[in-house]
């Protein structure tokens, strides 16, 4: 990824850029002590309509991640007071969820498995080029967080997407595989509505065979299942429309 | 090593608008030319690693590439890394 002076290279945020990043203006935090590229990275990223706070060292960043909810964070990798990747190790320890991308000179491919494998989201190798980091962060911006986590909390359970198993108070529901399926997306997607077509979709393949209450039927047993459990989570339904996931007590099932 | 053109004052007008990368690269390079003539590796191994990190960056890709070089050489541990130094040198030089 080496700067190539086209005027498709051009360090201007393009029309394009600004109207992808148009629809998710984002609060950033850039952890970069060589302030030419912090200054180059922040005016790059506020041309895109973005708010981006900087700072130099890694002590600084866990303190403004943690005061913060950004949407991204962009990292380098080597920082005066700490490596990199350790701050990222910590950020998700302390289940800081926003997407990192972490700059770094360090271009081999083990180095690269190392950054992606301590958390980072996407890694891209300095010297950048300018348009590509743009565009990078803007694919990342338009992840939501919740479909990265692997740990979801509602009221009093956990749903852990890696371990397949929703969790009450220390107690393992034994769930069906589709309707861990089903509790996983509701649980990505919570107090959000969900609609039926996209359950549909998410637990059927074009093979199988879906009856016509199909989806109603695993929710009826999924919602058994957290009623038993002593889930403080309940799935509300709007006909017509979806269901959604939300913490006991606005649930108004019908 | 392949060597890209230098860049326009309007490539340079765009990522640097003020200046302030070209002033460091001076500094840098008022740093690390006496470092490198000492022979003083182990004070000259940072200066070549942000130099690696940030000139291609900035459209100085002939200093970015000899640095970079330089910076794995010595990353590795390797031994004859004079011919990347002299790289180094003379891109800086022709600043």
């Amino acid at each position: 990824m080496r700067l190539d002076f086209s005027r498709a290279d051009s360090a201007t945020a393009s029309e394009a850029d600004r109207l992808a990043a148009a629809s998710s203006q984002a609060r950033i935090l850039v952890v970069e002590d060589d302030a030419n590229i912090a200054t180059l990275l922040g005016r790059e990223l506020r041309g895109l309509g973005h708010t981006v706070d900087t700072v130099s060292f890694a002590e600084e960043a866990l303190l403004a991640a943690r005061a913060n909810d950004y949407a991204l964070m962009i990292v380098d990798l080597g920082l005066p007071d700490g490596d990199g990747l350790d701050l990222v190790r910590e950020m998700r320890r302390r289940s800081i969820e926003a997407p990192i991308l972490m700059l770094t000179a360090r271009r081999r491919v083990e180095d690269r498995v190392i950054g992606l494998t301590s958390g980072a989201d996407d890694y891209p190798v300095k010297p950048f080029a300018v348009p590509e980091v743009r565009a990078r962060v803007t694919a990342l911006l338009r992840r939501p967080t919740r479909l990265r986590a692997s740990r979801i909390s509602i009221a009093n359970m956990v749903v852990d997407c890696d371990a397949l198993e929703a969790v009450v108070e220390g107690i393992s529901l034994a769930l069906p595989r589709k309707q861990f399926q089903l509790l996983e997306l509701l649980a990505r997607r919570k107090n959000h509505m969900t609609p039926k077509r996209m359950i549909e979709e998410t637990l059927y393949g074009f093979d199988d065979e879906v009856c016509a209450n199909s989806i109603e039927a695993q929710i009826s047993k999924l919602r058994r299942a957290l009623r038993e459990a002593g889930a403080g989570a309940a799935i509300e339904t709007r006909r017509g429309i979806g269901y959604r996931l939300i913490g006991a007590g606005a649930a108004s099932a019908n | 090593m392949r060597r890209r053109p230098a860049p326009t004052k309007d490539d340079l007008a765009l990522l640097d608008p003020d200046g302030a990368f070209r002033d460091r690269l001076l500094a840098d390079r008022a740093a690390i030319l006496p470092l490198a003539d000492a022979g003083r590796i182990d004070e000259l191994a940072p200066l070549v690693h942000r130099l690696a990190g940030a000139a291609g960056t900035f459209g100085y890709a002939g200093i970015g590439d000899a640095a970079i070089e330089l910076d794995e050489a010595l990353r590795d541990g390797r031994s004859g890394t004079a011919p990347l130094l002299a790289a180094l040198r003379q891109a800086l030089e022709a600043l």
